[in-house]
């Protein structure tokens, strides 16, 4: 799934016995990866170490790269470079720190010192606090940093996150599928308050109205998404259509999670570093690469149910696994999708929901 | 899609199956979507000889269940409990969106196929799920007996069951978690009363200990299977009388 950094495994020996060689897989990388979570069971130790021993490669050539970039730098400017950069993969030790400038995050939480705690000390609305507290054992249930046991729990962090946060942006308050985003900044970033500024670039200025009640731009660009498709992979439109699946059904989690607990873990952090770039644009790529890569694989599906089982299928397996890989394919394999095409799919898109209701 | 909701095997908890959605073959839609072997009414299916899903199950007929009602009553554990036998004890992560799994019960001889949606709970999703109710044959409602106001919005929930599911949609009402004796605040009475009011059955339920959630699925199949391939000779199933007749209670000294 991720990689370890803890033990960079040695290059596997040829000829030998399938079984030996994941048994010894096994044997070399530890059952909890690098962010706390414990690998399922079905993991694929053989593949992922292949895998891994190629990414560490990268993963030390990026760090160096990035070291030097950053080198005496208490800040980085968004440009071609950093760009560049950021599509290659942030090395996660500078993760936090990369984020935070290049969202805006540091800038408002900068402008606005006192703000977090002064959040956490006021008045609390009693049905979100609620609301929060219902989720706050369904987060990571296999990571071993939210378990109460551990110390510290980030159970207890993420709680003071989301009820901030649903203070401050009193228009969304809570939605399912924050405590995720919450929960993922704050394995990155160990802080609060910037895992609070984080959460404030996503929801309230990168993701077009996904949480908030009416959940208006969730539904909009799940039609945008399935004009894209429409425009680029018509096959797989007109299957759709023909068996009446609502794009909702196969991609709302995409969208609400973005692709937590979907892609494995390194691989949605590569597509954070994107997200927080170069904004929402990078959903829909990743979308319309899975569905295009997969597009053989999904016609073969003859009905409803078998269509909602590929989607699931287009999620796993060494494609999404070799993140490296994957973040190429999105900057290729779905062709351009610009800025302006975007807009003006989700402004028809949204007229189209206003007049059905 | 989530590790964590599908603790036992895959294949069997995925959706992967030859079942039709009202949409495909009932009278809601688009009719003649697909060529099934036979559509006939409320959406379900009836091939002439024993259907093979994708994941291997013969089956007679297929109907689309949803579990509804507030975040954290508890459906999705009723679901894996009563699919997979066991209970997600903080193993099990919030539903966001919608997903679905199947399973098949044998009802009187005849090979039922309950295909059953799983629902994110909180409000706003609503306007993305109550879509999907249209479709279902039938509707599980649940409400957490250690919470007061899972129970206070039931009325809401059956507000929103009629204006979106079908008329003759299969309801039933279940007061989940009731292993839970010292925290519960909802008592079965006020259950059995709200139940009466709107003339649906009622249950108890408890995922944890599995009290009564076959129960659940397999009255609710039952009353299906009846009324798709009920014979004339053939006395009315009764769904209250059977559910009346065959519930557990939670505690030591009920019936």
């Amino acid at each position: 799934m991720e990689p370890s950094r803890r033990s960079p495994p040695p290059s596997m020996e040829t000829g030998r016995g399938e079984d030996e060689a994941s048994q010894a897989a096994r044997e070399r990388i530890p059952r909890i990866d690098p962010y706390g979570f414990e690998r399922p069971a079905d993991f694929d130790y053989a593949s992922y170490e292949d895998f891994f021993s190629t990414y560490l490669r990268i993963l030390t050539n990026r760090a160096i790269k990035w070291s030097k970039l950053l080198k005496g730098k208490n800040s980085v400017q968004k440009n071609m470079k950093v760009k560049r950069y950021v599509r290659k993969g942030v090395p996660n030790e500078h993760r936090a720190f990369v984020w935070m400038a290049i969202s805006g995050a540091q800038a408002q939480m900068d402008q606005n010192p006192g703000y977090y705690r002064k959040l956490l000390e006021g008045e609390r609305n009693d049905k979100l606090v609620e609301s929060i507290k219902t989720d706050m054992n369904r987060t990571f249930p296999d990571n071993v940093k939210f378990r109460q046991t551990a110390d510290p729990c980030l159970q207890h962090t993420l709680y003071n996150v989301l009820v901030a946060y649903g203070h401050h942006n009193r228009g969304v308050g809570y939605c399912q599928g924050m405590n995720f985003l919450a929960g993922y900044l704050l394995l990155i970033t160990k802080s609060e308050e910037q895992s609070f500024w984080l959460l404030d670039a996503l929801v309230g200025r990168i993701l077009p109205d996904y949480y908030s009640p009416a959940m208006m731009g969730l539904k909009t660009d799940q039609e945008v998404l399935g004009e894209l498709v429409k425009m680029k992979i018509p096959s797989v439109a007109n299957l759709m259509d023909r068996h009446n699946v609502m794009w909702t059904l196969v991609v709302s989690r995409w969208f609400i999670c973005l692709f937590i607990d979907i892609l494995p873990v390194e691989t949605v952090l590569r597509i954070w570093d994107c997200l927080f770039y170069e904004g929402s644009k990078i959903i829909f790529r990743v979308a319309l690469t899975l569905i295009k890569q997969h597009q053989a694989s999904i016609l073969e599906a003859t009905n409803f149910p078998d269509i909602c089982e590929k989607f699931k299928q287009v999620t796993k397996g060494p494609f999404v696994t070799e993140c490296h890989t994957f973040m190429q394919k999105i900057f290729t394999e779905p062709g351009s999708l610009s800025t302006a095409t975007i807009t003006k799919l989700r402004k028809s898109c949204r007229e189209k929901l206003l007049v059905q209701g | 899609m989530s590790r964590k909701k599908t603790p036992k095997s895959k294949a069997g908890s995925t959706p992967a199956s030859s079942l039709p959605t009202a949409k495909e073959n009932g009278p809601v839609g688009s009719g003649a979507a697909l060529p099934a072997p036979k559509a006939p009414r409320n959406g379900l299916l009836l091939p002439g000889r024993p259907s093979l899903s994708c994941s291997g199950d013969f089956y007679d007929v297929a109907f689309k269940v949803m579990l509804v009602g507030d975040s954290g009553v508890g459906k999705t554990c009723l679901l894996v409990r009563f699919k997979d036998g066991a209970f997600l004890a903080g193993t099990f992560i919030s539903t966001v969106g919608i997903d679905f799994r199947n399973k098949v019960l044998n009802v009187d001889g005849v090979k039922v196929k309950l295909q059953i949606w799983d629902t994110a709970g909180q409000e706003r999703f609503r306007s993305v799920t109550h879509a999907y109710y249209r479709d279902a044959h039938a509707l599980l409602l649940l409400y957490d007996v250690t919470n007061r106001a899972s129970f206070d919005n039931i009325r809401a929930w059956l507000t929103e069951i009629h204006e979106y599911a079908q008329k003759d949609v299969v309801l039933m009402l279940l007061g989940n978690k009731v292993d839970s004796t010292q925290e519960r605040v909802v008592k079965r009475e006020d259950g059995e009363k709200l139940a009466k009011e709107y003339g649906v059955p009622f249950m108890e339920t408890s995922a944890k200990t599995g009290l009564n959630v076959d129960l659940a699925f397999k009255a609710i199949a039952k009353e299906l299977k009846h009324r798709s391939m009920k014979l004339p000779s053939e006395p009315k199933f009764k769904l209250h009388d059977y559910v009346k007749r065959e519930v557990r209670g939670s505690g030591c000294c009920r019936p």
